[in-house]
């Protein structure tokens, strides 16, 4: 069965989304408790496994969850909120032909290709999305957001050292979205005493790698006791008992061996010839020695602590608790890895052949005893660090294993985000700038006080502009902004070339675009034509007037004039590692003043859609935050306030503490935006009902 | 391909609380435990309609191990409780009607989760700061130089488990047992870290009660016929033991990844054997006495030692090796070669005891800290519940050797514990009010709720419809035997207090536990603490309760209560 797939049902689907989803945001969001197949119970407040434990059915929706997980697989962070944007994306785009498609229904011919065309229509949306994503966005970031960039890292200098205050202040509003309210603070204190117990002067963002590779090891869940139980324990814990335990003082050293010790009879594909009884015995015997000198050779060069990756023969055992050893068996090659990370010490080769020789990979340990948490045995391991980590674990307690489960997801998931932080966030974007103005450009539209003039005015200048050529910046303006939107146009007038595309390829085609540019310039009129059909809205009726007035001089003299003006430069800038703001919306209603500051300046009606569209659905995110607040705290006063502050170049106050990651949210709209420009492209949903099946052959036969 | 199954979407319930059904499951588990605490609690008898032996008990362990609870919030509640019990062993009812009455409370007012989660644990670190404190007023400390207050805590636990049918006098005899085996596993020599030995029991079905008995050293299970072959051989000197951790069968493995060519007319067994035969010629030569093997010993070679005077006991399992490797100080031998010297210990003594139809090995160590529980009972299930029991107590004893605090039982702790807490939220409502930025009228409601979910546990030691009464000085816990006429001279009816340490000629206020009366500050001292405990005449013996386990249970009730009031939402996977 076909279904026609809209907006409208998308929006459908997001919606039960998003009132699943936005109890669980912010602060104040709670939990949700979810059961395995198994009978398992699970805490989360985790976007994430909350639209995986759903197991959705309809298409779209698992659309959606897939686009989150691969979201969130990069970043670890901001499943609710893609969830809550991406719905009131839709709700805008509904909005804007919400009765055009209401008339939509299934079923006739004429039905279908009416819709057909309506997915046209979204398609040219959905790639004025991407246009807007991979030009507008970075250029909004990198001009205006980035004076608001606040750093985590205490000094401007090369040597990242991190503070300790933000980073406080970082964990602690990433773990109100995170853990039950009232535990947020217990983790993120942990988590922050951690992280200062765990560094060195120099450790930067490696630390950061390893704890996140090698945290399953690096920490222990503990049921039955109460939250606040939890701790950092000094050195390694290993997730099992001694085989052997011999208490030792002093000088101790260790081996890790990832074989048998004890030789065997025969090795794989070999065979032993045994002759007689007495070659038996005398084998065996020499076996027993073999043992024994090995172990012997160990104690003496004071080894006492002997990891193993494999089981041992009861023979070994004995005589290491003979000489004095203490073994570990069955580790797995994670903690091995993760050993080897921290103090450099490789699995060493056991002499074979001859008896005595020297075990050259042996390492210190501070100590090595048993701990014991709640009745069960685990072995405390303290390492001394070659590297910038300085080994702890974390042991976690709470009353029930979901609980524990899910602040150890929590506390990865921050480790994941902090990692993040470390990387530079790279802004490319093209700005096309005549030859008159140059680079400033930029500048005209922050200082230009006309930013905040309406349509009308503009409208007049387009028409000083147009007859007396370049000559005012005003014109410079409008110019700029044509082109802008001529960009806009041309994936629209190929749409062959980018079915469905994602965000490398679509970037490639934009950066082939300057010199597909003459000859799309004939196919301008066409792509504008369309864009009339699109734009039967009375909202965008004046600038759509502004549209026609803007085509009669285009199609006269100015186009070769402009074609010739036209520099086109690359910029590439970067967002610097630590970058954070205030947390509490101020990434979205900065950014959603800023667009919405761009879009007033835009005359052409698709950008301009795109881009107000865009700029409302940011505030959906502080309103969701702000619903239960009441006062001076409620989202309107929140709102008016800062967009005050904005207005007069003050600094925005926050009624929260707390920060967050800009790259965290800067990735989060980028693929909040790449997965409604895949839902738009979408035209028809064909489910098929049957099992998968293999062969091709029998699916005709299975047809009759 | 065929067995591929489309998943199922989940079921997805919002707010879970206010289903009615969802209170009316948990109202059910709220009567259960209720009516199992306390010494007069109601048992219950947990029995499979498809098989499956009948449980009778009134312990949380026991119930709710057997108790299957299919929804996801009971479960959460069941599985906080069990872990609990897990951690601590005691308490466990304690937990579980504390969590229930506070999810019930909180349920009746309407409150938004966000101050109730405050609030709760606000009030839950005024609990334990209070408990922890020196000022506490409910707390006795611990001086294991006399037996008093730890045998009162042994006594106490065994009291509260009705399921074990003891008499008053078995009681005691059980307590003092448990005692003793406690006290002989702490090491006489006084090296840091103290490491305690173990106790092991060891079951004697279908005996009296009063048969139970504390050995020092192992017990080990035997036959009577077994026993007579070993144990003619009487040795004047403490016996030379080796034990082993292979098996000593002749048996062939570990021959590597390859294969092993044998021609025809070559008998490993005999070369097996022969070196087994090698390996008892050493121990012969070593002087042993009592050789022990975890695994099978081969027939040869048993007859071949016994022919030589040396007693050989096999198939001991891996459970006793821990222990017996600690009674005997060897360590267990791994290898069929020559046998260090070192690896040899001894015991002073073997010998052979009968109880009732079984026949005991008993190796009697020099000063090693293993004594074994003989624990009897006429019953099966009444000697599980007496097992459990009895590992509660143990387990109580260790914790409070770490923590030598106990608190004061009988539901004396939880409405003095009510009252401290009423008292500090009346004087102190300011500082707490700026803490968690509520409104006074928030605090007093959840002070309410928290308060008396506090009191629920004591409430509900009292089951045959008596009542309960708190005295307006100390806070402690009164009962009033029912149908008992309502007169203004509180003194005559009541005797002591739930704890034993008050009596009720001491001239104090009563009112009911439920009624409104106004706060009042508990006194930060231990009420008697000037005379001191030993004026407490000893006929009536103090109920004390584990301190550890106590406060333990109360963070965890609190928590999980807290957990499953923030819920908003439950995800069901129905595949």
């Amino acid at each position: 069965m076909a279904v026609p797939a809209s907006v409208k049902t998308a929006l459908r689907v997001a919606q039960v989304l998003e009132s699943i989803v936005s109890r669980c945001l912010g602060p104040d969001g709670r939990q949700v408790l979810c059961t395995k197949p198994t009978g398992e119970v699970l805490l989360s407040r985790d976007g994430g496994r909350l639209l995986a434990a759903l197991h959705l059915e309809h298409p779209i929706a698992r659309m959606i969850v897939a686009c989150v997980s691969s979201h969130l697989k990069q970043t670890g962070d901001g499943a609710k909120t893609f969830i809550i944007f991406l719905c009131h994306l839709l709700r805008g785009l509904h909005a804007i032909t919400g009765k055009e498609k209401d008339s939509l229904s299934i079923g006739t011919m004429q039905t279908l290709e009416r819709h057909w065309k309506n997915s046209c229509q979204w398609k040219f949306i959905s790639q004025a999305l991407l246009t807007f994503q991979t030009q507008i966005l970075d250029y909004t970031m990198d001009h205006c957001l980035s004076k608001h960039f606040l750093s985590i890292f205490s000094s401007s200098a090369k040597d990242k050292t991190l503070c300790g205050g933000s980073l406080e202040l970082l964990l602690g509003a990433y773990f109100c979205g995170r853990v039950g309210r009232n535990n947020h603070k217990f983790i993120s204190k942990l988590m922050c005493d951690y992280f200062f117990k765990c560094m060195t002067y120099e450790s930067g963002v490696e630390l950061f790698e390893l704890v996140d590779d090698c945290f399953v090891e690096l920490n222990v869940g503990v049921t039955g006791l109460p939250v606040s139980d939890s701790r950092i324990v000094d050195g390694l814990v290993l997730h099992r008992d001694f085989s052997v335990y011999c208490p030792a003082e002093g000088d101790i050293r260790m081996v890790i061996v990832k074989e048998i010790i004890q030789p065997l009879f025969s090795t794989s594909r070999s065979e032993f010839m045994l002759n007689s009884e007495a070659q038996f015995q005398t084998s065996q015997f020499w076996i027993i020695e073999k043992t024994k000198a090995i172990m012997t050779q160990l104690h003496s060069q004071n080894v006492k602590l002997l990891l193993s990756s494999v089981k041992q023969p009861d023979l070994v055992i004995y005589y290491a608790r003979v000489s004095g050893i203490s073994v570990v068996e069955c580790l797995s090659s994670e903690e091995i890895s993760l050993i080897w990370r921290i103090i450099g010490l490789t699995p060493c080769e056991l002499p074979q052949t001859s008896s005595q020789c020297e075990i050259s990979n042996t390492a210190l340990v501070k100590f090595c005893k048993p701990l014991i948490l709640r009745s069960k045995r685990y072995i405390h391991l303290g390492l001394i660090s070659t590297c910038t980590f300085i080994p702890h674990s974390i042991v976690l307690c709470g009353p029930v294993l979901g609980l524990v489960e899910q602040h150890e997801s929590a506390l990865h998931g921050a480790l994941k985000m902090l990692r993040q932080l470390y990387i530079d966030l790279d802004l490319n974007y093209v700005i096309q700038a005549s030859d008159q103005n140059g680079r400033s450009n930029p500048l005209t539209y922050k200082n230009s006080q006309k930013s905040n003039q309406l349509p009308e005015i503009s409208n007049d200048s387009i028409f000083r502009s147009y007859q007396d050529v370049v000559k005012t910046k005003d014109v410079c303006e409008n110019l700029v902004v044509s082109d802008v939107e001529l960009e806009a146009n041309i994936p629209c007038s190929i749409p062959e070339v980018a079915p469905r595309d994602t965000f490398q390829t679509n970037k490639a085609q934009r950066c082939l675009s300057p010199e597909k540019n003459k000859i799309m310039d004939d196919s301008e009129l066409f792509a504008n034509s369309t864009d009339k059909s699109t734009t039967e809205n009375t909202r965008i009726e004046i600038s759509y007037e502004n549209l026609q007035v803007t085509e009669i001089p285009r199609k006269g003299n100015l186009l070769p004039l402009r074609s010739k003006s036209l520099d086109i430069c690359y910029h590439s800038s970067s967002v610097p590692a630590g970058c954070v703001l205030p947390v509490g919306g101020s990434f979205e209603i900065l950014l959603h003043y800023y667009l919405l500051n761009y879009a007033k300046k835009c005359q052409q009606s698709e950008e301009t859609i795109v881009i107000t569209l865009i700029a409302n659905a940011l505030l959906s995110i502080p309103q969701t935050l702000y619903k239960s607040k009441k006062g001076n705290n409620s989202f309107p006063q929140i709102y008016l306030s800062s967009i005050h502050a904005l207005q007069t170049h003050q600094p925005m106050v926050s009624s929260q503490v707390g920060l967050e990651s800009v790259t965290g949210k800067y990735q989060l709209l980028t693929s909040v935006l790449q997965c409604l420009a895949k839902i738009l492209t979408i035209d028809l949903i064909i489910s098929v009902r049957r099992q998968p099946q293999k062969n091709c052959d029998q699916d005709s036969e299975d047809e009759l | 391909m065929s067995r591929l199954e489309t998943k199922k979407p989940s079921l997805c319930k919002s707010e879970p609380l206010t289903s009615e059904s969802v209170r009316a499951t948990l109202a059910v588990l709220k009567e259960i435990v209720t009516s199992c605490y306390g010494p007069s609690g109601r048992l219950k008898q947990l029995h499979n309609g498809l098989g499956g032996y009948v449980c009778t008990t009134s312990q949380s362990s026991a119930l709710l191990r057997n108790l299957p609870v299919t929804h996801p919030i009971l479960k959460i509640l069941t599985t906080a409780v069990q872990n609990h019990v897990l951690c601590s062993r005691d308490c466990g009812l304690f937990t579980a009607i504390l969590c229930c009455n506070l999810i019930e409370n909180v349920q009746r007012m309407d409150l938004t989760p966000t101050t109730v989660i405050k609030l709760n644990k606000h009030l839950l670190s005024l609990c334990t700061s209070y408990l922890k404190s020196e000022a506490c007023g409910c707390r006795i400390s611990v001086d294991f130089s006399s037996t008093q207050i730890p045998l009162s805590l042994t006594h106490s636990i065994i009291t509260s488990k009705p399921a074990c049918m003891l008499t008053r006098k078995e009681v005691e005899h059980i307590s003092t047992l448990i005692l003793r085996a406690f006290l002989l596993t702490i090491p006489e020599s006084t090296e840091d870290p103290v490491i305690l030995g173990q106790s092991i029991i060891v079951p004697g079905k279908g005996q009296r009660v009063t048969d139970s008995t504390v050995l020092p050293g192992i017990l080990i299970d035997m036959s009577e016929v077994q026993l007579r072959r070993l144990l003619p051989i009487q040795k004047p000197h403490a016996l030379k033991v080796a034990l082993f951790c292979i098996s000593l069968s002749g048996d062939f493995s570990d021959t590597g990844e390859g294969t092993l060519v044998v021609p025809s007319g070559v008998s490993l067994e005999n070369a097996a054997l022969d070196q087994l035969l090698n390996l008892g010629r050493q121990l012969v030569s070593d002087h042993v006495d009592l050789v022990l093997c975890q695994k099978v010993l081969h027939p040869s070679l048993k007859q071949f030692l016994s022919s030589h005077g040396i007693i050989a006991i096999d198939r001991l399992g891996v459970t006793l090796m821990e222990s017996l490797s600690k009674v005997t100080g060897t360590q267990p031998i791994g290898s069929l070669g020559s046998v260090s010297p070192s690896s040899y210990g001894s015991v002073k003594e073997v010998s052979s005891t009968q109880f009732g139809s079984k026949h005991f090995f008993h190796l009697i160590p020099d000063k090693a800290t293993v004594c074994s529980l003989l624990l009897c009972s006429r019953n099966d299930t009444a000697w599980d519940e007496l097992k459990l029991a009895c590992q509660t107590a143990l387990h109580a004893l260790q914790l409070t050797i770490k923590e030598p605090w106990v608190l004061l039982g009988g539901g004396c702790t939880e409405t003095h514990l009510a009252a401290y807490i009423r008292n500090k939220t009346h004087s102190e409502a300011e500082s707490i009010l700026k803490d968690c930025g509520c409104t006074q009228a928030e605090l007093q409601l959840m002070t309410k709720a928290f308060c008396s979910a506090l009191e629920s546990p004591a409430c509900s030691l009292e089951h045959d419809g008596g009542e309960i009464l708190t005295d307006m000085k100390y806070g402690h816990f009164w009962s009033v035997q029912a149908e008992s006429p309502s007169v203004s001279n509180w003194s005559d009816l009541l005797s002591r207090c739930g704890c034993g340490l008050l009596s009720s000629q001491e001239q104090l206020g009563w009112s009911f536990l439920r009624s409104r009366h106004p706060p009042f500050a508990p006194p930060t001292y231990l009420p008697r603490a000037d005379v001191g405990l030993a004026a407490v005449d000893s006929a009536s013996s103090l109920t004390v309760d584990c301190l550890t386990a106590k406060l333990n249970g109360l963070q965890v009730a609190i928590e999980t209560a807290n957990l499953i009031l923030d819920l908003s939402y439950i995800i069901e996977d129905k595949n």
